[in-house]
């Protein structure tokens, strides 16, 4: 027990740091009133512009110490207020821009993933079963490449190849189509960052499945008389799963990054892209959100991934 | 290959030792790698054409013009020769890949060698603040950081250099935390050896053989991170970029479907090269792992 | 089946094995873990092997069952199951032997076991898949078992996993898995030595039982001469993968013939010898299996070794009964033997410690 709110209690401290970080680089190192009003904020001895850059500092708090800001902001955004767009008419607010997209990206993350799964744990099987043949090597130097190319190189490579060429994948995700096709249209960005990571989870499995092949009971099994793969699948699979499982969970953060290239190339309108346009606009509040949000997601995943592994694992169950 | 193949029988044949070798893979790698080195310091001396002159051909229709004798990588659509663009773009590429991990290791290394030398306070501030750089996904840390500053080759290697010091820190101190309580050390305490000699001469050297395998996969991550943030027009400004040639290259359906080699050779050079570093840093790692898991 | 047919069936050895050599490539060479071995099971009976580390005595039966890996082994002789071939056929031809006619018992329960699967579940698979029960019948039998080999509360400990049992009470759990589907033919691959002794001994009791009630044939292999002088009809003991010497277990102590068995017997420490005597052990280290010495196995640390024995191999011969082999030039009891004997005993070498039946 005492374990479990230690863990708690750091990863609470873990996200007011990372917040502080982010806070803090985007106060410090940018310029909030240059990215609300533009050139109008340096603008100083117009009247009018002074006026409305009085008016941007009152509105956004920008008057107070940085603390105080942060303090507010913090309260604000643990109650779900991310603030208002910047750039856009009208400022709207930030929470609805990413609401409507964030359900995109977490489409295309969880998508991905069950591909790099569903792909990797029978090729590791595969593969551990013909360990040191022809196949397993062949096996292995591809691996290699899937892991030197990088995502944005794949996804245009895929784009051209499936969309282009082959003209079997459409071109473009439009957020108005039925759930059928938008899902059909996450394909190829969903290969896009799985591909690498079922490269990388087959390697590691394929490992963990020799080491348990090489054990005791897996020849017990064997004058059991059950089938290869039976053995295999039934006796092998799970005791081998536990770094699996946890690079699985741990990796969820890094196809978030991912998704953010992925999401440029194949235009999916979701945190990811969004973040990059924002970025280019200088318009910060979405930018800190979405930091944010991503943020948190990684250590609370981490977070889950280590209590997860407590119960996964018989022998470490108290 | 184990010599004892039936793990459960005991034998009393001496484990041998399968030599390793670096292996030809290695060094074709080391090549391509220099080769690359060699062109990322050199391209300005070199006889190619300009990376930024149009060599508009009207004869030849209109461009992009696909690859020929005159233009070996073919030209983009503003008749730019892909080839002396793709050399130049090893530069910027390479160089900020190089500086990175140079700047990550150095601090970092530092900053793990100490931890888990003194460990105390040190190691747990040092720690904590390692797992809060690991805790944005890199690219979104990069972004968010590049946004923010003037975006040169100093400025852009630093963030990236600021990315790879939690890794190269960990690894670090992992590796002296190993050596940090060993009998050698022990003894040159005894001595009366002061803690600076005694990391520099003792700890140093064996912490340096598991992280000269990270320096050449670190570099591979760096080259990737700044072929990201160049595709996303992150990186260098003005600067030409494997990741900004894919990026120009790839931007519109129409350019990739009717000149694909504008991006399709720069990302087999950047390809390449990741592939090399990668490759060489598994067989480096691989090279000296077996003292590792006999100690 | 006429009375005939009945007679000539339990006459005919369940298991035998023709000059079987099993080799292992290695980077050093070719290591000759069973080098020619002969021997026969009857069914119902029981064969001890027994041997330090090395002589191939856990090679022995793994071959005989058919579990080596394929590859860098290299296989010759044969071995015949109720007089089938069986040394070359393929796993997957074996799979239907195994678990059904054949079953194995392992050394550590620990690790032989499943750490991540229900002990009850480990049964049933068996079950399930060689005699086609439903998993409730399954279940059914498995506790059966389990009260067979004496595990408390079977029940609830069908649902335990491995690591919540100790370490006698896994053991027989091993014994009820290989018991599952009733195998013809038992082998016992040190099953004791991970344990504590005061269990020691109560499994090898339940192994001896369980061979009685089912008329099973074991093949024993253990380096504890203790163990198989309670538990075995014969023992074979061997020596740098061949075997040096075979009798009957009575015969075996009563008329020890080979030396190497001789000083084997000489080092089990006994409760009537005088407290404070030195506990006799045979110098030198087991010979190099890849490159063995020439002449007899054991004459580098034979205590009567002599010329001829480190220039030729000895051939099984025969001794007073044709169910007693063994390879000496210079058996126990012969005239060079005893020669040396007196030589040794006079200069101190040479612990006296009586009588041995």
């Amino acid at each position: 027990m005492r374990y479990y709110v230690q863990r708690v209690a750091l990863a609470i401290l873990l996200l007011l740091a990372v917040s502080m970080l982010t806070f803090g680089a985007l106060n410090v190192l940018g310029d909030p009133l240059f990215n609300i009003l533009g050139p109008v904020a340096g603008d100083v001895n117009n009247p009018e512009s002074v006026e409305m850059i009085n008016a941007a500092k009152r509105e956004f708090n920008l008057d107070r110490s940085l603390p105080v800001r942060y303090g507010l902001w913090v309260s604000d955004f643990v109650q779900g207020d991310f603030g208002v767009t910047f750039s856009s008419t009208g400022q709207p607010p930030v929470s609805g821009v990413i609401s409507e997209r964030l359900p995109r990206t977490i489409s295309l993350v969880v998508l991905a993933q069950l591909f790099a799964i569903l792909v990797s744990i029978p090729w590791a099987l595969i593969t551990a079963s013909r360990a040191g043949k022809v196949s397993d090597r062949i096996s292995t130097i591809n691996a290699f490449f899937l892991v030197a190319m990088p995502n944005f190189a794949i996804a245009v490579i895929l784009k051209f190849v499936f969309s282009i060429k082959l003209g079997w994948m459409p071109l473009t995700y439009t957020a108005d189509d039925p759930l059928s096709s938008r899902l059909f249209q996450m394909v190829l960005p969903a290969l896009t960052i799985g591909l690498p990571v079922a490269a990388v989870y087959q390697r590691l499995l394929r490992t963990d499945l020799i080491t348990t092949l090489q054990q005791d009971f897996i020849l017990l099994a064997r004058t059991k008389g059950l089938s290869k793969w039976r053995i295999l699948f039934v006796h092998a699979l799970r005791p081998s799963l536990f770094s699996f499982i946890t690079v699985v969970g741990l990796n969820t953060g890094a196809l978030i990054g991912g998704s953010i290239v992925s999401e440029t190339v194949f235009r999916i309108p979701g945190i990811g892209s969004t973040l990059v346009e924002s970025v280019l606009r200088n318009d910060f509040p979405v930018v800190l959100a979405i930091v944010m949000i991503v943020a948190s997601s990684f250590v609370i995943i981490n977070l889950l991934v280590d209590f997860a592994y407590t119960l996964i694992d018989p022998r470490v169950r108290r | 290959m184990s010599t004892n193949p039936n793990p459960a029988t005991p034998t009393n044949s001496d484990e041998t030792i399968v030599k390793k070798k670096l292996g030809v893979g290695f060094w074709l790698c080391v090549a391509w790698l220099g080769l690359m080195a060699f062109i990322a310091l050199f391209t300005p001396l070199l006889p190619l054409k300009s990376p930024t002159q149009n060599f508009l051909d009207t004869t030849n229709g209109r461009p992009p013009y696909s690859p020929s004798w005159k233009h070996w990588f073919g030209t983009d659509k503003d008749a730019r020769d892909v080839f002396a663009r793709t050399l130049h773009g090893a530069r910027i590429s390479l160089a900020v890949g190089f500086a990175a991990i140079s700047a990550g290791f150095l601090v970092g290394g530092t900053v793990g060698l100490i931890s888990g030398y003194f460990k105390g306070w040190i190691d747990r501030v040092s720690s904590f603040v390692f797992i809060v750089l690991l805790s944005f996904p890199s690219l979104v840390l990069a972004i968010l950081l590049t946004s923010l500053i003037e975006r040169s080759l100093l400025t852009i290697s630093l963030v990236l250099g600021l990315l790879s010091i939690a890794p190269v820190g960990r690894l670090a101190r992992a590796a002296t935390l190993q050596f940090a309580d060993r009998e050698f050390v022990l003894a040159a305490r005894q001595i009366g050896a002061t803690n600076r000699r005694i990391i520099i001469k003792e700890i140093l050297p064996n912490v340096a053989i598991p992280m000269s395998s990270l320096a050449l996969l670190g570099m591979a991550v760096a080259v990737v991170a700044e072929g990201g943030l160049s595709f996303l027009g992150l990186s260098v400004e003005k600067g030409i970029t494997w990741g900004g040639l894919i990026q120009l290259g790839s931007e519109s359906s129409k350019t990739l479907e009717e000149a694909p080699w504008i991006a399709f050779f720069p990302i087999l050079m950047l390809f390449l090269t990741v592939l090399s570093l990668n490759f060489a840093g598994d067989r480096v790692r691989n090279y000296f792992d077996v003292k590792e898991t006999t100690l | 089946m006429n009375p005939l047919d009945i007679v000539r069936s339990e006459a005919e050895p369940l298991v035998e094995t023709v000059e079987i050599k099993t080799h292992f490539k290695t980077p050093r060479g070719i290591a000759r873990a069973v080098d020619g071995v002969s021997i026969q099971i009857r069914r119902g009976q029981s064969l001890g092997v027994v041997g330090e580390s090395g002589s191939g005595k856990t090679v022995l039966s793994r071959s005989i069952m058919g579990l080596l890996p394929r590859n860098g082994v290299i296989r010759e002789g044969s071995v015949r199951y109720q007089g089938q071939e069986i040394g070359n056929r393929t796993p997957k031809e074996m799979r239907s032997v195994w678990g059904r006619e054949m079953a194995m018992i392992f050394q550590d329960p620990m690790t032989s076991l499943n750490p991540v699967m229900k002990v009850g579940k480990q049964i049933t698979e068996s079950l399930r898949l060689h005699l086609g029960m439903s998993a409730s019948e399954a279940m059914t039998i498995a506790e059966k078992l389990f009260r067979d080999v004496r595990i408390p509360e079977p029940t609830r400990r069908l649902n335990q996993y491995p690591h919540e049992l100790s370490g006698g009470m896994r053991q027989r759990v091993m014994i009820a898995i290989a018991m599952a589907c009733g195998p013809n033919m038992l082998f016992a691959d040190e099953p004791t030595t991970a344990l504590d002794v005061t269990v020691q001994a109560q499994i090898l009791e339940l192994i001896s039982e369980q061979k009685r009630d089912r008329n099973m044939s074991l093949l024993l292999v253990t380096h504890n001469l203790g163990v198989v002088a309670g538990y075995t009809d014969e023992i074979a003991v061997m020596y740098g993968g061949k075997v040096v010497e075979k009798a009957p277990t009575k015969t075996l102590f009563a008329d020890t013939k080979m030396p190497y068995t001789e000083a084997l017997l000489r080092s089990i420490p006994r409760l009537d010898q005088p407290s404070h005597s030195r506990l006799a052990t045979i110098p030198g280290r087991p010979p190099d299996i890849v490159h063995p010495p020439k002449g007899c196995r054991f004459a580098p640390r034979c205590a009567y070794v002599r010329d001829l024995c480190l220039n030729e191999e000895p051939e099984l011969q025969q001794a007073s009964t044709p169910d007693h082999t063994f390879r000496c030039f210079y058996p126990v009891g012969s005239p060079e033997y005893l020669e040396r004997k007196v030589e040794l005993t006079r200069k101190g070498e040479l612990v006296s410690t009586g009588d041995l039946s």
